[in-house]
């Protein structure tokens, strides 16, 4: 049984479609990545899986199982807008919102403190939110939503804001969580973070799903279309090599658009008659390139 | 899920009672009730050694009306206010008047008294004449003179002692209210009456502000939860039908408790030696209420609160800041307003149309219908299909409440209208 599947999900707010039949399966210890630009149904499909509000349509399987308030303790929510109650302490509140999600107060007791320490802030037990930094007051958001060791998370934007020392901290908790065998559906705009971290993506453009599966098998399908070069020489008449679309000077060397990957044989010879070269790497698409085609592309239609 | 529930109440509960502001707020309410209570007392404190006013007058103008003030004040003994201080007569009133100037100017007498031995109907013209115009004297003179003409009059008509006497006594009109719906009943009297209006009166009070502070309490709590966003976590955590009932109710215990905290205090207070003679002196018995009385200010109490306060949570929820909250709670201040008014304008007429109609309002009902229970005797019918009429508007506004709050904690941004709470409602399928 998959611990999350959603089967033809859709969703209308009146008379416009706000998710458009949405399939996705999560495994588990799997991050999946749910892409999309604003407003291109996200969040509404989160708080469907969520049971926030109701699909109109499709259906939404936990374990196998239908939607029902029991699958809450099971659940965890890093929702987008952070949020606190900023004039409680941090125990009381992180133990509230365990309780509420059916652990013990001693239970959430030890595990916050245990939390606590991983993040190195124990002296903040005592401390309210209103007190601490921004970064801090999310690491408090993101211990209030695994607490209670939930077997599916959904993360929205769970890096957004924090700065890269953070982030690290935050991702490698994250890997962890999934090595646990947590099933995490993961939503964010920054596309290094789902190459480092999501197996599988769907994304999201205008309620419709416009690319899914395997990042990998994503990637083989767009071509080889990049070429970096390194080299401390100059290197002249690049733009003349056949299929090469478009040539941009780098710190240290070039990069090139080509129009077809076998243009990348005569790129090198060219080049390396004139330089002695450091690098020559021919680059699979960027999954923000592949992003901005599928959305883009759509948009021209 | 019940268990949920219990979590909620305590954590609303437990907070709101360690803030500051209800510490502080609770604690300065009870000063201020100390205070009250006792002031009758500090008040006595400081008048019980009043100094009696010297009045002074110049000695054998009227001999008669003289030596009646003179002993008019002196049979007051210890409570008379006034006395009289006669200055020997030099002949000439500019003399007379310039020496009584005199002793006002020393501070001997707070003012004099000029009789006018000419004046019609055979009793002396008077007047007085003081730097202080504002205060009592004249009226206490008036009385007094007033008293001594009737005298002097009615011994020139030649009465006997026992006729003035029988002419003098007071007339006393015994009222009782009567109860015609129950046949047993012997009505109430006079200091019953009296009582009851007090209680109704201090119901009416604690009822308002139990309504009214604790109710625009739960509203700010939950819009507080909306706009910081925790309302997120929390709807994905806990049903909000949990949720909401578990805040109403901890709100409830919080207004409770510090309801509790007034009267303790004031009976503390009264019950204190001082005060509990002026009490006593009153003739205020709280036992001598009427059991029931107290059975349905409780109900009245509950069902009114809890009415409102899902009232307040539906409007709560469907604003996301709090500078919004005070133009939304608008309406529904105006109802428990409206209600207390009518409560309170209706002490005296507890019979009105006005009050019977509003009495089966159920908004009104917890102010309306408990002023008639107390002050007039409805028929049971009546109390009974109001109640039920409340219990049901309770229970459908319950429900009502319910859903506007699931939909109205998802939806930020700028206050939805009717329509769109609506629309928004058909979308999420609550």
């Amino acid at each position: 049984m998959k611990p999350l599947k959603l089967e033809r999900v859709s969703k209308q707010y009146g008379d416009k479609t706000a998710v458009n039949t949405i399939s996705l399966e999560v495994e588990e210890g799997e991050i999946y990545g749910l892409l999309g630009a604003n407003g291109a149904g996200k969040t509404t499909t989160m708080r469907m899986v969520l049971g926030l509000i109701y699909p109109d349509d499709g259906r939404i399987l936990y374990d196998g199982k239908p939607y029902s308030r029991d699958q809450l303790s099971l659940m965890g929510y890093l929702p987008e807008e952070r949020g606190m109650y900023p004039k409680v302490k941090i125990s009381d509140q992180v133990i509230y919102l365990a309780r509420l999600r059916g652990m013990s107060r001693q239970d959430a007791d030890r595990n916050l403190k245990s939390w606590l320490e991983r993040f190195d802030i124990s002296d903040y037990y005592n401390m309210k939110i209103e007190e601490l930094s921004k970064g801090n007051q999310q690491k408090i958001q993101f211990i209030a939503a695994v607490i209670h060791r939930p077997k599916i998370v959904i993360m929205d934007e769970a890096f957004s804001g924090l700065d890269p020392v953070n982030v690290e901290l935050l991702k490698r908790t994250v890997k962890a969580l999934r090595d646990e065998g947590t099933s995490i559906l993961f939503s964010t705009h920054r596309m290094e973070h789902v190459e480092e971290l999501c197996r599988n993506i769907t994304i999201l453009h205008r309620s419709n799903t416009v690319l899914q599966g395997n990042l990998k098998e994503i990637k083989k399908q767009y071509p080889r279309e990049r070429v970096m070069i390194g080299a401390e020489q100059e290197i002249s008449g690049l733009e003349q090599v056949p299929g090469v679309r478009s040539v941009t000077r780098r710190e240290n060397g070039y990069e090139l658009a080509i129009e077809r990957p076998e243009a990348a044989r005569e790129l090198l010879q060219h080049a390396m008659s004139q330089a002695e070269l450091q690098r020559f790497e021919v680059l699979e698409p960027t999954l923000n390139e592949i992003f901005i085609r599928a959305v883009g592309g759509e948009k021209h239609e | 899920m019940n268990n949920n529930f219990w979590t909620v109440v305590g954590f609303t509960a437990g907070n709101k009672i360690r803030t500051k502001s209800f510490i502080v707020t609770t604690a300065i309410i009870a000063a201020i009730l100390c205070i009250g209570v006792n002031l009758p007392y500090i008040i006595s404190m400081f008048s019980g050694n009043s100094e009696i006013k010297q009045v002074g007058y110049v000695e054998g103008q009227v001999a008669d009306v003289e030596a009646a003030l003179q002993d008019y004040y002196a049979q007051q003994g210890e409570e008379a206010d006034l006395q009289l201080v006669g200055y020997p007569d030099s002949g000439d009133a500019a003399a007379n008047e310039q020496a009584l100037r005199e002793a006002l100017r020393s501070e001997e007498i707070a003012g004099y008294l000029v009789f006018d031995a000419e004046a019609s109907g055979g009793f002396p013209g008077v007047t007085y004449k003081s730097e202080k115009l504002l205060d009592n004297t004249a009226d206490s003179l008036s009385v007094a003179l007033q008293n001594i003409k009737f005298q002097m009059g009615l011994e020139n008509a030649g009465l006997t002692e026992a006729q003035m006497a029988d002419l003098l006594a007071p007339i006393n009109v015994q009222t009782t209210q009567i109860s015609v719906s129950d046949s047993t009943g012997e009505g109430k009297t006079a200091e019953q009456r009296g009582l009851a209006m007090g209680f109704v009166y201090a119901m009416m009070i604690l009822l308002f502000m139990g309504i009214f502070v604790t109710s625009q309490l739960i509203a700010s709590e939950i819009t507080a939860e909306k706009s910081s966003r925790v309302m997120e976590i929390l709807v994905t955590s806990v049903s909000p039908m949990t949720q909401m009932f578990g805040k109403i109710f901890g709100m409830f215990l919080v207004g409770l408790l510090q309801i509790g905290v007034y009267v303790v205090v004031a009976v503390v207070n009264f019950s204190l030696p001082h005060n509990k003679e002026s009490l006593g002196n009153l003739n205020i018995n709280l036992g001598d209420i009427d059991p029931m009385l107290y059975a349905y200010a409780l109900l009245f109490f509950l069902m009114g609160y809890f009415l409102f306060a899902m009232l307040c949570a539906a409007v709560g929820s469907i604003v996301s800041r709090t500078e919004d909250l005070a133009q939304a709670m608008m309406p529904v201040s105006m109802l428990a307003l409206a209600g207390f008014y009518i409560g309170i304008f209706g002490m005296t007429t507890p019979g009105s149309t006005l009050v019977v109609v509003t009495s089966f309002i159920p908004f009104f009902t917890p102010f309306a219908m408990f002023l008639r229970i107390g002050l007039t005797d409805p028929a049971l019918w009546e109390v009974l299909l109001s109640i039920g009429v409340l219990a049901l508007s309770i229970f459908v506004l319950g429900w009502l409440s319910a859903r506007i709050y699931r939909t109205g904690v998802l939806m930020y941004g700028k206050r939805p209208s009717l329509k769109e709470l609506r629309k928004a409602m058909k979308a999420y399928k609550v």
